[in-house]
């Protein structure tokens, strides 16, 4: 087995069936995961922010900081390793938010529905997800078979 | 009796490092003399060598390679010498924290991140950033240092709390251990001779709604700059983002949301040339 760290704000992909993506601690950030099961080809992205209209400069540095940018980066790693869009399995994780912040920095919040807005327009469905509440979440794609593994904070595992 | 126990873990605490205190002290005079801080700082060996593998971080902008105290010293400037020096005096207490973290280190990633993020958004809301605000931030959850252990004793009441009955980690602690991890660290800073306004934004930094005397804007700024952190999961524990969001927050500092994103992004690049901090 081999462990590939994705840090915020990072994209790995990957075809080796060896590899468990990861990434860590995620907030209101949140964690798409992607896997092509014929092909055997995955990828996982953790962005932080809903929009790249936000710094422009920024998100052609680093696209997968952004919902917007960061999503279609993934995809299209994941195509150039033999991916197809029509077989990937698609699931979610974070967008945790603070308590009652109805009407306050709702990032977690804003980041989900930037990612359903982006998924909606490309006919994207979701397999499988654990978002929202307010706990921290840590994501893993195994590219063995494609299972992808969320543990909160407290150590408590669930397949999504 | 519970309070009794978390007392004596405060009165345990290692004090205060001299040496930090004593170079704020100097670089409190505009006038310091660069030979009498690294008489200072050199005899601590322990901080002496932290800052030297810190000073080097790009966060603190020095273009020279420094190699020796006197260097630092000549070179960082007086407020990068507060931070360098804070956190290297600061960093020993947490160690080994318990009931909040599954790795020992977060506690101290979260706490940079915090310092950091102050400074950021006192720059953006003040167009100044006192270094006082980046030791606030180093300490703004050293309570968690000492009542970690009683979290960890009774961690399945206090997430039952919180998952099932809508307290924040904040309330939970105080309903099952009786005391909240603000608190005792408020307690820990008035065993070392912390000044009042350092006392206040630690005991306030999840509820600055409540202080009820004295300037609360610290208190406010750390509470952000926590937020923040614990929105992009910077050093993210086993509370969560379970503490209680105040919308005055957004009139108070006349932030917009596009502000705090445009925060955030900063923080995280500043956070990129900050590897050494977080590596102590």
């Amino acid at each position: 087995m081999n462990r590939v760290v994705v840090g915020i704000s990072e994209v790995k992909v990957s075809g080796n069936g060896e590899d468990i993506l990861i990434t860590y601690a995620l907030g209101s950030c949140i964690a798409v995961a992607v896997y092509d099961p014929i092909a055997q080809v995955g990828g996982l992205l953790h962005f932080m922010l809903p929009d790249s209209s936000l710094d422009v400069q920024k998100a052609k540095k680093t696209p997968a900081m952004f919902a917007d940018t960061g999503i279609p980066l993934l995809f299209k790693a994941c195509y150039k390793l033999g991916a197809e869009k029509k077989r990937m399995k698609v699931k979610i994780a974070g967008g945790a938010k603070i308590l009652d912040d109805d009407n306050y920095f709702r990032i977690g919040q804003k980041n989900i529905t930037a990612l359903r807005k982006i998924f909606w327009r490309n006919n994207v469905l979701v397999d499988g997800e654990d978002t929202g509440k307010n706990y921290n979440r840590t994501v893993e794609l195994h590219m063995s078979c494609g299972t992808v593994v969320m543990r909160n904070a407290s150590g408590i595992l669930k397949e999504l | 009796m519970i309070n009794d126990k978390i007392m004596k873990s405060i009165e345990n605490l290692p004090a205060f490092p001299a040496t930090v205190q004593k170079v704020s002290g100097l670089l409190g005079n505009p006038d310091y003399l660069i030979h009498e801080l690294v008489g200072v700082i050199e005899y601590d060996q322990a901080i002496t060598a932290n800052i030297l593998r810190m000073c080097n971080s790009a966060y603190f902008g020095v273009r020279y390679k420094i190699s020796t105290v006197r260097e630092a010293v000549a070179y960082l400037g007086r407020e990068n010498l507060v931070r360098v020096v804070s956190a290297a005096g600061i960093s020993k207490y947490y160690n080994d924290v318990k009931g909040y973290y599954q790795e020992a280190t977060k506690l101290w990633e979260h706490s940079v991140g915090v310092a950091i993020m102050s400074l950021i958004l006192s720059k953006r809301i003040y167009n100044r950033a006192d270094s006082s605000l980046f030791t606030i931030g180093l300490l703004h959850d050293v309570g968690k240092v000492v009542l970690g252990e009683f979290v960890l004793d009774s961690f399945q009441q206090i997430m039952d709390l919180v998952t099932n009955h809508e307290y924040s980690f904040l309330e939970a602690e105080e309903e099952v251990i009786g005391i909240n991890h603000a608190e005792v660290g408020a307690k820990i800073a008035l065993l070392w001779n912390f000044p009042q306004e350092l006392r206040d934004a630690i005991a306030h930094h999840h509820r600055p709604d409540l202080m009820t005397e004295g300037d609360s804007s610290i208190s406010w700024l750390i509470y952000l700059a926590d937020q923040a952190c614990m929105m992009m999961g910077i050093g993210g524990g086993t509370d969560g983002l379970a503490y209680r969001g105040l919308s005055e927050v957004i009139d108070r500092f006349k932030l917009r949301q596009r502000d705090f994103e445009e925060c955030i992004v900063v923080l995280l690049k500043d956070l990129e040339t900050a590897k050494e901090l977080l590596a102590l």
